[in-house]
């Protein structure tokens, strides 16, 4: 479903140039989760922002149903969504949870009803009566919720994560993990999800690509990861740091 | 209807807007110097409105006989001036055109500003390179010289001065929703709304613009003062508005003359100025408060 082909993403830091990511390929199934791990300023995520038009693309393609992507276009609204890292960054702090989800209807000209906006809240495990409240009166697991669910207003098929639970504690991340895994279930999502943890990849993805300084370093499957079959040193080295939650 | 309105959970979204209202209402309530500001500010409202109603003389009546006499005469609660023109009715009356000058400098420059900026900010590149250096030229001159030369070309009068200083008070709000617009645009949540497909008026519209908001409503209050006394200083010089109309500029520069032996001729309107930008100062500093949904109990 997502193909993406010889990737490079260069950023121009005051004539510097800065190459966040180097021909990376990978290509994510219709309804798979697809994982991509490494640390910090591996271009992990820079690889999601290219997909959206966040990031200037240097070479290679992004392609979706074999088609070039156009990013920022109401058509390419319709089919991916993102949800971003930060939950206490990614909601308009003068906007009322009401106004964030409907925002995504009127842009597209769909009827707002007052029933889709409840069922948008009641699908992500919200009370309804938080419609009308601000971000800041809402906790960060709360927000990040929120964030889903606005992802999820124009029913796209492809869900971009950014590292959606690292801004939340353990407890919040697992039940966040559980709802998204249950929504991608019942709608038939397509994930294309970024961690720098290992557990939450395990828990979350059937294939994953193991990323350093912007380069793909090794593709394992789920199982050849349970079996801590990797055939090079660095993804052995993310394996083992995180292997006693693995295990948990 | 304080419950119906007070409900932590509105049940439509007239109930949480008028909700949200009446909560910003009683913030404001509870600032007692915001409203101290708004009293002033509906004082001035109320005696421009009924300046025939309360002023004991005319405006422009002259009594050559009564000239320079003290505040507290008899029939001159605040004395006279030097055409015998009583000061309490000429400043009642020159509330009007206050009002008037100020109501439409803040009806245009700081929106114009607000668009300006907001949209050199958000755009970046050649538009923001064009739009700042236009910005950067008005900004380069000397406010009041610019307004000068402005009414200069388009003739005297009260609309022509009020079109002149408008023109060059813009620019610090351009600058200011500039500063504001960079330090949002690149955040996740105007992200996100891209990435649902809106369209830049939109964004820069409905996400943009209110985080600008209160930078400008601030500077807008802080510059009020500025705006009656730019009026003034036109009036002063010929330009703007003309003698014999009350315009509390022209007044405070007529008693220039008299400044040491009859101190109330221009003492006066300088008082009605300084009340005034106080009031609005006051307000603005309430109504931003008031603004900020963070502020909430």
């Amino acid at each position: 479903m997502i193909e993406i082909d010889t990737l490079s993403v260069t950023f121009n830091a005051a004539g510097r140039l800065v190459r966040a990511v180097e021909n990376v390929s990978l290509t994510v199934g219709a309804q798979e989760s697809f994982g991509l791990v490494g640390e910090s300023g591996s271009g992990k995520s820079t690889i999601l922002r290219a997909i959206c038009g966040l990031a200037p693309i240097s070479g290679g393609a992004i392609r979706i149903d074999g088609k070039p992507v156009a990013p920022q276009t109401r058509a390419f609204a319709r089919q991916v969504q993102m949800v971003f890292q930060d939950p206490y960054a990614s909601l308009h702090p003068r906007h009322t949870i009401d106004r964030v989800l409907s925002e995504p209807l009127t842009i597209h000209g769909l009827k707002t009803t007052e029933g889709r906006i409840e069922q948008a809240l009641t699908d992500v495990g919200l009370p309804t009566s938080f419609r009308f409240r601000f971000p800041h009166q809402l906790s960060g697991g709360q927000r990040q919720r929120v964030a889903i669910a606005r992802a999820l207003m124009l029913e796209p098929r492809i869900l971009l994560l950014d590292e959606p639970t690292s801004a939340l504690d353990a407890s919040v991340q697992a039940e966040t993990l559980n709802l998204l895994t249950r929504l991608r279930e019942t709608r038939g999502l397509t994930f294309l999800m970024v961690s720098h943890d290992l557990a939450v990849i395990d828990h979350m993805c059937d294939r994953i690509l193991v990323m350093q300084h912007g380069k793909a370093v090794e593709a394992l499957s789920r199982e050849a990861l349970a079996q801590g079959a990797m055939t090079t040193d660095y993804a052995r080295t993310l394996f083992t740091a995180s292997a006693d939650r693995l295990m948990g | 209807m304080r419950a119906w309105l007070l409900d932590p959970n509105p049940r439509s979204r007239l109930q949480s807007r008028l909700g949200q209202a009446w909560l910003q209402a009683l913030r404001f309530r509870r600032n007692h110097l915001a409203m101290l500001g708004l009293f002033i500010t509906v004082t001035l409202l109320l005696a421009a409105i009924f300046a025939p109603l309360i002023a004991p003389h005319g405006p422009i009546t002259q009594s050559l006989a009564d000239r320079l006499q003290p505040p507290l005469t008899p029939g001159h609660l605040l004395g006279t001036d030097d055409f015998g023109r009583d000061i309490l009715s000429r400043i009642l009356y020159g509330s009007r055109i206050t009002l008037y000058i100020v109501g439409l400098v803040i009806l245009t420059a700081p929106v114009a500003g607000l668009i300006i900026g907001t949209v050199a900010g958000y755009f970046g590149g050649w538009v923001d390179a064009v739009l700042m250096r236009i910005t950067d030229i008005f900004l380069a001159f000397p406010k009041l010289i610019l307004a000068l030369a402005l009414v200069a070309v388009l003739g005297n009068g009260m609309e022509n001065a009020v079109l002149a200083i408008a023109l060059t008070s813009w620019p610090p709000y351009a600058r200011v929703a500039r500063a504001e617009t960079l330090t949002v645009r690149n955040s996740d949540y105007i992200a996100a709304v891209r990435l649902q497909g809106a369209g830049a008026t939109r964004i820069i519209w409905g996400h943009i613009m209110p985080m600008c908001l209160p930078s400008v409503i601030i500077r807008v209050t802080l510059d009020m003062a500025g705006i009656i006394l730019t009026a003034a200083g036109l009036g002063f010089l010929g330009l703007g508005v003309q003698p014999p109309d009350p315009e509390w500029g022209v007044m405070i520069s007529a008693g220039r003359k008299f400044l040491f032996e009859q101190w109330w001729v221009a003492t006066m309107p300088g008082l009605a100025i300084f009340l005034v930008s106080l009031g609005f100062n006051l307000m603005g500093d309430g109504l931003r408060d008031v603004l900020d949904p963070k502020g909430a109990r």
